[in-house]
């Protein structure tokens, strides 16, 4: 206990010079976790999509379970080489992965990753712990549709600037029913921070509120560009749409960030909607301080899981229907959530 | 019940003298050569008076030693009644012309452009006489012709020479070369027509408005076929269409090949459908020697052929549902898993999995193995069981529903009068199956549905595509339980030569009507054959299907064809 209480110690004491340590260190740790954490869940998109599909999936390339394959394919994707379309817009075309991945960070940042359980206190994983950091991270996702853009757009080809259009129509129709889904969570758990909408969750608001919980869902999918929302991907119409003319590292970038979002969106869905770490403590020594975190990451997985099984069973919608569905329906069903989380929440305030 | 000598005799009191030659060879099918000049009336005498709704297709021949060329129509009907009627038309080898039919027929537009492209017989009349499959260098040299040498020259000892661009790419050309042309020394002038991308971007009339490619070389196509659409935003305003990519000519290749080496050949036309290939040209090749078919061999070529069709449309259907619901789309490989099974049952017999050249003058290569009738009882209940899960599956999916009802919709007069072939015409609520229309091998004495759609869309399309396969399974059980002992083959031993004559024959391929129209001059090799491939009718129906669509539409629609570039091309 020792540790704890002087390092909230110096906190208080040098809080601009400790949010700097936490910083730095939160930054290497999170692009370790984020990066890490997406090539997992590509390996078990894979492994689980093939599952569904009655075949194998990866199964040479280390042992059995092909762990190894992610390795193998991300060398490949580095050593490849790297193609810039003569008629490209170059500036923009090299800088939309980058910008891709700056997104993802910045989500990353703010969102707590799980808690550790010390002394009968959860102390929260977070590097940013800001006021606002589920408004923050609402608006730091949508920054992805700019780097869609920014790809499509600067590919000069006719399926990439389809799909550019595609994925901003769609992220425009979504980001709106999706923020205010969010400002529901917020209204009901009286703030704004995720660390303290987690802790507000004595009841799961997936079922204090099903309804912004079905339409968060749904544009999480949306989001993350997945079927039966990857319009602007469609790779039997448009052939990959926006990443049509990528190579190499830059579209192992690209593709990257899908699964990094898919990754972050899974957690946000966990911390808003399912409880976040909440659980029981395991009563076993060590594991009971990380017990938060096994509770988030099975959370995690299962949604992920569910993910890939929407993927495995569904057909992709058509753009328009796509729209449609944003603006008639899910937006008009938002604002009613709204209205519930409102009067239930001021009920139980 | 219209038959062939009531046609024939309709035609000669309605037009005294037009026809010039006649053979009734069957009360289905009437072989008439009619007056160049009455073509025309002829062709909507039978269509509005004796209801030959069907304009099926058309074959160039060149008789070299009679010095004549010589273009068969092939007319039937939609179900009205089941003539057949095969209507020559001569033209003299020098300056070939016909009157065309194009304007009578829709679907009579690409036919007649392979005839002008392959023979060089002008068709007077048609609206737009440009080239379809082949290569605009060929054009100009009627490679069909009898007296074509080949490509470069080859008799003349003639070679291709190889040219570097000035991009620095090699190519690879028949004289003239740039320095001949340069020169002066041009060889033989070649018809003035526009090309094709000049064709589609003279459609173009706004900024707004763009082409894109789908095909040859996308996700979407089943093979090489260059589908362009003209699009606003994400809406469709015109599809274009090229073939030719994987043209093989094979109609030409079977004139240099013995009668049995063509069989191989037809594998290769479309190797997902390659058993109805084989019996549509044994057939034809059996009718004109006039053999008949023993009864046991006739049960096993119908088992294969209904076993071909379950996988072809298995794999069609797979096909389609990768293009609505992507890669990641689990039912589809269950389909592919499930087509294994039916495979393994073909190999067992055949020991070939696609191209089996199974199939032989009068019978079949050999018998089946002993426990086949086990296999199948095992295997043909589990696949029942699926198929029937599938159509549940796809009635009960609201976003299947959502994409796929009302989308492509082919009206059944609309579906008849493009000629579109098979389970898409079967879809728009036509019976029309060649099984019925022109029953072969034992067909007339089993039991079986047509399957119908109601409203002619996609989702319509592939539930049929689905129902039939459980109609297939129905027969493949009725052969297995009746099918008699007894040969394989004909006693007699099948001549190297056969006699001439000539026989139009028909299947009910997994993709529709397919008709082989082969001709003997009494040689060890055809003098022609001509295909009439399903997949060839169905694809020239697509572009006026895209008008108006969303670009995620076209790629359903044409999925939901079922395509087969490879026999549309042959």
């Amino acid at each position: 206990m020792d540790i704890i209480d002087s390092i909230s110690q110096f906190a208080t004491q040098e809080p601009a010079l400790f949010a700097l340590i936490i910083g730095i260190i939160g930054a290497a740790v999170i692009s370790g976790v984020v990066n890490v954490g997406a090539m997992l869940v590509i390996w078990g998109e894979r492994k689980v999509l093939s599952d569904f599909c009655n075949r194998f999936g990866p199964n040479r390339v280390g042992g059995r379970w092909g762990i190894l394959q992610l390795g193998a394919d991300a060398i490949k994707l580095f050593t490849k080489e790297d193609i810039i379309p003569g008629d490209a817009d170059k500036g923009v075309y090299v800088w939309a992965p980058i910008v891709a991945s700056m997104a993802t960070m910045l989500v990353a940042a703010a969102i707590p990753f799980g808690a550790l359980h010390i002394g009968g206190k959860d102390y929260p994983l977070v590097v940013a712990n800001m006021d606002i950091s589920a408004f923050y991270v609402e608006a730091a996702l949508s920054l992805m549709a700019i780097a869609v853009f920014m790809a499509g757009y600067s590919s000069n080809n006719k399926y990439s600037i389809l799909g550019a259009f595609r994925g901003i129509a769609r992220m425009i129709a979504y980001e709106v029913p999706m923020g205010v889904c969010v400002i529901a969570v917020a209204v009901m758990a009286h703030s704004l921070n995720l660390v303290e909408i987690v802790q507000s969750q004595t009841l799961w608001y997936a079922f204090a509120q099903p309804l912004g919980f079905v339409i968060f869902v749904i544009a999480l999918i949306t989001d993350l560009g997945r079927i039966p929302f990857d319009q602007s991907e469609a790779e039997e119409e448009i052939i990959s749409g926006y990443n049509t003319e990528y190579s190499g590292i830059r579209w192992g970038l690209l593709y990257f960030q899908e699964y990094n979002n898919a990754l972050l969106g899974s957690i946000l869905l966990s911390l808003l909607f399912l409880g976040g770490w909440q659980g029981p403590i395991i009563p076993i020594p060590i594991l009971d301080i990380i017990s938060p975190l096994i509770w988030l990451f099975m959370k995690v997985v299962i949604v992920l899981w569910c993910l890939i099984w929407v993927r495995a069973s569904l057909f992709r919608l058509r753009i328009d229907q796509v729209t449609d569905l944003g603006w008639k329906w899910m937006l008009p069903l938002s604002l009613l959530n709204l209205g519930w989380a409102a009067v239930v929440g001021s009920y139980f305030a | 019940m219209t038959n062939a000598s009531e046609v024939l005799s309709s035609i000669q009191s309605a037009f005294p003298g037009a026809v010039l030659d006649s053979r009734v060879e069957s009360d289905r099918r009437l072989w008439a050569t009619i007056d160049s000049k009455k073509i025309l009336d002829v062709c909507k005498h039978l269509t509005n008076k004796l209801n030959f709704d069907h304009y099926s297709g058309s074959a160039g021949v060149d008789w070299i030693a009679r010095n004549e060329m010589e273009v068969v129509e092939i007319m039937a009907s939609h179900g009205a009644h089941k003539v057949v009627a095969m209507l020559k038309v001569k033209t003299p080898r020098e300056n070939p012309s016909v009157k065309s039919l194009a304007n009578l027929y829709w679907n009579a537009n690409w036919y007649e452009r392979e005839i002008w492209e392959m023979f060089g017989i002008n068709f007077e009349g048609h609206p737009g006489l440009y080239p379809l499959l082949l290569s605009d260098q060929l054009i100009g040299s009627w490679p069909w012709r009898k007296d074509f040498k080949g490509y470069p020259d080859l008799t003349t000892g003639e070679r291709a020479v190889a040219i570097t661009t000035p991009e620095g790419y090699t190519e690879y050309r028949f004289p003239p070369t740039p320095a001949e042309v340069e020169a002066g020394a041009v060889v033989a002038e070649r018809p003035k027509y526009p090309t094709f991308r000049e064709r589609e971007e003279r459609e173009i009339k706004s900024d707004s408005e763009m082409i894109m490619h789908l095909g040859p070389q996308h996700a979407m196509v089943p093979g090489p076929f260059l589908l362009d659409v003209l699009v606003e935003g994400e809406r469709v305003k015109k599809g274009f269409l090229d073939v030719g990519y994987i043209h093989k000519g094979i109609e030409k290749i079977m004139e240099n090949r013995t009668w049995l080496q063509g069989i191989v050949y037809t594998d290769r036309m479309c190797y997902v459908a390659s058993l109805s290939n084989n019996e549509c040209y044994c057939g034809a090749v059996e009718k004109i020697l006039g053999l008949e078919v023993p009864e046991r061999a006739q049960y096993i070529r119908v088992i294969l052929e209904e076993l071909s069709r379950i996988q072809s449309h298995l794999i069609g259907t797979g096909e389609f549902l990768t293009l609505v619901a992507g890669v990641g789309y689990a039912p589809w490989q269950y389909m592919i898993i499930d087509r294994e099974r039916i495979i393994s049952l073909i190999e067992s017999v055949t020991g070939a999995r696609l191209t089996h050249t199974f199939v032989r003058f009068g019978g079949v290569r050999n018998d089946l193995p002993d426990d086949f009738a086990e296999k199948c009882k095992s295997t043909l209940p589990y696949i029942k069981s699926r198929i029937n899960e599938f159509i549940e599956l796809f009635a009960q999916d609201a976003i299947y529903q959502k994409r796929m009802e009302n989308v492509g919709v082919l009206s059944a007069e609309d579906a008849k009068r493009v000629g579109i072939a098979g389970p898409a015409l079967r879809a728009s609520g036509v019976a029309y199956d060649m099984r019925v229309e022109d029953p072969i091998l034992v067909y007339p004495d089993l039991d079986f549905k047509v399957i119908v759609g109601t409203k002619g869309d996609c989702a319509d399309r592939v539930d049929c595509r689905l129902r039939e396969i459980l109609e297939s399974i129905y027969i493949i059980e009725q052969c297995l339980d009746r099918i008699p002992a007894g040969p394989i083959k004909p006693e007699a031993k099948i001549p190297k030569k056969v006699p001439a004559g000539e026989a139009y024959y028909r299947v009910e391929d997994p993709r529709g009507e397919m008709g082989m129209y082969v001709i003997s001059d009494g040689g060890d090799k055809p003098y022609r054959v001509k295909v009439r491939g399903p997949f060839y009718a169905t694809l020239q129906t697509l572009p006026p299907l895209l008008e108006g669509v969303y670009i995620a539409d076209v790629v359903a629609i044409a999925g939901s064809m079922d395509g087969c570039p490879s026999e549309a091309d042959r």
